[in-house]
């Protein structure tokens, strides 16, 4: 791996730093949920209604308590994954709830698009895990919803996956579901196996739903990614440092909530952060703006030695055109290159946020492999690697295509394109497709070709029976 | 003219919601005709950030905080405007009730529709978020609306948009207002679907649905 580089000094560090433990300690926190009130209150916290005023000395304490990295267990073990230390974790978008098609059409993301995502996810080489809420499938009553998303990544890959965090009610349902498919739940609170996103409600709250969620979570000793999205300029304040201070003050009020609950849960630093587009007022996540939010929390999440989520494939493009692209590839190698581990959002999303794409989820995959491969570096550690002998061999003016050492060396050495196209020109016009197009027909081909891994069909049978358990008692 | 006209015209144009008070007072304490300043004065202000606004020089927060201090200085003159003081009448466009669906706290969008429908005439009774559909009718009915404007940012609130037109349904009132629906993943076709007046995708447009719908 490459060594990471900072966009913060120490001493900007230690500014924002700073910033974020006053707004804690003298603007306060807003948690509008009784009993995470309760848990500040017997932690000795000052308390106002459902404000929550944080000591300093507190927070750093606490936050001191989140392991730097931890494992997350997949069904199938060669799927686990180290989040943390060096290690980077691509899955698809999160929570769309539109498809936008080749062609510029748009309709509601439904069920078979979230099986088909996770299908995609589970065949790519470079998607770590099929990730979670890979389109919001408007076409399932929301009661059972997170019963059923939780169903396609379990039967549809062996790769990890996220569990619902809306409520706790929801939170939970998921982490049985998944102790069901582990065996047990003090199986899964020894080797934890579900992640989840909790958000904060910028500026300077958390609200029921999310912290239901994040109680479930921490009980059960199971990762979480505590997340603030500031749009500077509306959510937040329009100075990248005050957005950031602002960010910073919020994931830390929520991990020190987490470790308050159970000392030692794993958390994820999360970042979302983006600008607002002050002509429109939206969102806006294909920028400069957001790749600096996203490398400086890297690097915060460095200071307070733990792992960070933020970046991925991010665009306001609507369509898979040179904007998604020049867009995408630099938000998801800031992210990257600067020392994020998890990154939701890495293939699929359009129009910030709003839709997945199948297109520009291969052309995100795309950019993932190209960047995984950046990561990887030079390798020098052997003397075939240095290559002495064959430049020896072939001398002054030969060339090295029919040496061995060419032969062996250049499929690891080389990135090879799944979509790029890298023909001549009368190869290229022979069909005269563009990305999209090519993209279209690329993940046609995957999902034709794709098995999902098998299923124990007694495990298939606990896991369909809690299913059908819960989904029976929730829709009465 | 009053000079105090243009300096109520520039404290709009400013976004200077303090001074949009400390002028609209003055106006009520010296007996200046408050029809007049708000023709010559607010509305004038309003529209020049509106014209900036349409040919991209004005931004976001120029016309939010425009409509802020507009609204701000209207307060202070409605009681006057009410007792029918001054030459001619001020009406305004049409009252609004606007608000964000029950269990949804997104509110930016619904905020800057607030805003613009604001610096378009409108008067807006902003009802916050995470509202009941009583609450929009109580609200509608109290300062005799003529549309209810409901923002959700969900696919699982979308539903309370629908909840809303049944309620009024139910309680027969659904001829006396129309309804207005938007946020992120509504759609036109949802719109039609669950019986509402209108759909607008921005703010610009739901500005031009509400002209329509009272024009
Ligand atoms: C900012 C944001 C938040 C902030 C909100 C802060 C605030 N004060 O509003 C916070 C962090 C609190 C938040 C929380 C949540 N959010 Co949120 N959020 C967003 C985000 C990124 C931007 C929303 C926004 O403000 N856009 C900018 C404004 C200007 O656009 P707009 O609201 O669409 O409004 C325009 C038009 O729609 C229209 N309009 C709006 N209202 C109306 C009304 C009428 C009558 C008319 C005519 C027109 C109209 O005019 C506006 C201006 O042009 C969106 C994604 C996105 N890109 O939109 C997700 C998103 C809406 N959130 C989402 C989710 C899931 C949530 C959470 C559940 C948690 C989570 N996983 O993030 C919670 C829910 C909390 C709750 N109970 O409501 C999902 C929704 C998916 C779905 N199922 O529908 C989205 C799409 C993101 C995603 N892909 O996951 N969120």
């Amino acid at each position: 791996m490459l060594p990471k580089f900072d966009v913060l000094t120490d001493e900007q560090i230690n500014k924002i730093h700073k910033n974020s433990l006053k707004i804690l300690q003298e603007i306060g926190v807003e948690f509008s949920y009784d009993p995470a009130i309760e848990v500040f209150k017997k932690h000795g916290q000052r308390v106002e209604g459902h404000r929550v005023f944080l000591d300093p000395d507190f927070v750093e304490n606490m936050v001191e308590k989140a392991p730097a990295q931890f494992t997350l267990h997949a069904r199938n073990p060669e799927h686990n994954l180290v989040c943390g230390g060096e290690n980077i974790i691509y899955m698809p978008g999160y929570g769309a709830p539109f498809v936008y098609d080749a062609d510029g059409g748009k309709r509601d993301a439904t069920m078979a698009d979230y099986d088909n995502f996770v299908k995609l996810a589970g065949a790519s080489k470079n998607m770590h895990m099929t990730g979670g809420t890979v389109v919001e499938p408007t076409d399932v009553e929301d009661e059972i919803r997170h019963l059923k998303m939780a169903y396609s990544h379990i039967i549809n890959s062996d790769k990890c996956f996220m569990g619902s965090s809306s409520g706790y009610e929801h939170a939970r349902d998921s982490i049985e579901l998944t102790a069901v498919l582990h065996g047990g739940l003090d199986v899964i609170k020894e080797k934890p196996a579900l992640i989840c996103l909790v958000n904060s409600v910028t500026p300077l709250k958390y609200d029921d739903r999310m912290l239901g969620g994040l109680m479930a979570y921490a009980e059960a000793g199971q990762p979480m990614v505590i997340a603030s999205l500031v749009m500077a300029g509306s959510t937040g304040p329009a100075t990248l440092a005050g957005a950031m201070s602002l960010q910073n003050a919020e994931v830390l009020a929520g991990i020190t909530l987490t470790q308050c609950i159970n000392s030692g849960t794993p958390v994820v630093y999360g970042c979302t952060s983006a600008v607002t587009d002050m002509s429109t007022g939206s969102l806006s996540i294909g920028n400069p703006e957001n790749a600096l939010f996203v490398s400086a929390s890297a690097q915060f999440a460095r200071f307070y030695g733990v792992p960070c989520r933020g970046g991925g494939g991010l665009t306001d493009a609507k369509t898979v055109d040179a904007q998604a692209g020049y867009e995408s590839m630099m938000t998801l190698f800031a992210a990257s290159t600067t020392g994020v581990n998890f990154v939701m959002h890495t293939a699929g999303i359009l129009q910030y946020y709003m839709a997945m794409s199948y297109e520009k989820f291969m052309v995100d995959d795309e950019i993932a492999g190209m960047v995984l491969r950046y990561l990887k570096g030079f390798d020098t550690e052997s003397d075939e690697k240095m290559a002495y002998d064959v430049i020896e061999t072939v001398g002054p003016g030969g060339h090295f295509l029919t040496q061995k050492h060419t032969r062996k060396n250049f499929k690891t050495e080389f990135f090879r394109p799944a979509l790029s196209d890298r023909q001549s020109f009368d190869g290229w016009s022979k069909d005269s497709l563009d990305t999209n197009q090519r993209a279209k027909l690329k993940w046609q081909e995957v999902l034709a070709n794709y098995t999902p891994p098998e299923l124990d069909p007694a495990v298939k049978e606990k896991v369909e029976a809690f299913i059908e358990k819960r989904s029976k008692e929730l829709l009465k | 003219m009053n000079p105090i006209f243009e300096e109520i015209k520039d404290a709009i144009v400013d976004g200077d919601e303090d001074l949009a008070i400390e002028l609209a007072e003055k106006v009520v304490a010296e007996g200046i005709d408050p029809v007049q300043a708000v023709q010559l004065g607010f509305i004038k202000g309003i529209e020049e950030v509106g014209a900036a606004w349409t040919s991209g020089e004005a931004f976001l927060p120029d016309v939010m905080m425009a409509a802020d201090a507009m609204k701000a200085g209207m307060d202070v003159l409605e009681e006057v405007l009410a007792a029918g003081e001054g030459e001619g009448a001020y009406e305004d466009k049409g009252k609004i009730v606007l608000g964000t669906v029950e269990g949804d706290i997104h509110d930016i969008g619904k905020n800057i529709v607030g805003a613009l429908l604001t610096s378009a005439g409108f008067k807006v009774y902003d009802i916050g978020i995470d509202q009941k559909a009583e609450d929009f009718v109580a609200k509608a009915d109290e300062v005799g609306a003529k549309i209810i404007a409901a923002s959700s940012l969900l696919t699982t609130t979308m539903k309370s948009q629908k909840v809303l037109v049944e309620y009024l349904d139910a309680q027969s009132l659904r001829d006396k207002y129309k309804v207005i629906i938007g946020g992120g993943p509504t759609s036109a076709k949802w719109g039609e679907d669950i019986g509402a007046d209108g759909w607008a995708e921005t703010a610009d447009e739901a500005v031009e649905l509400c002209k329509k719908l009272l024009g």
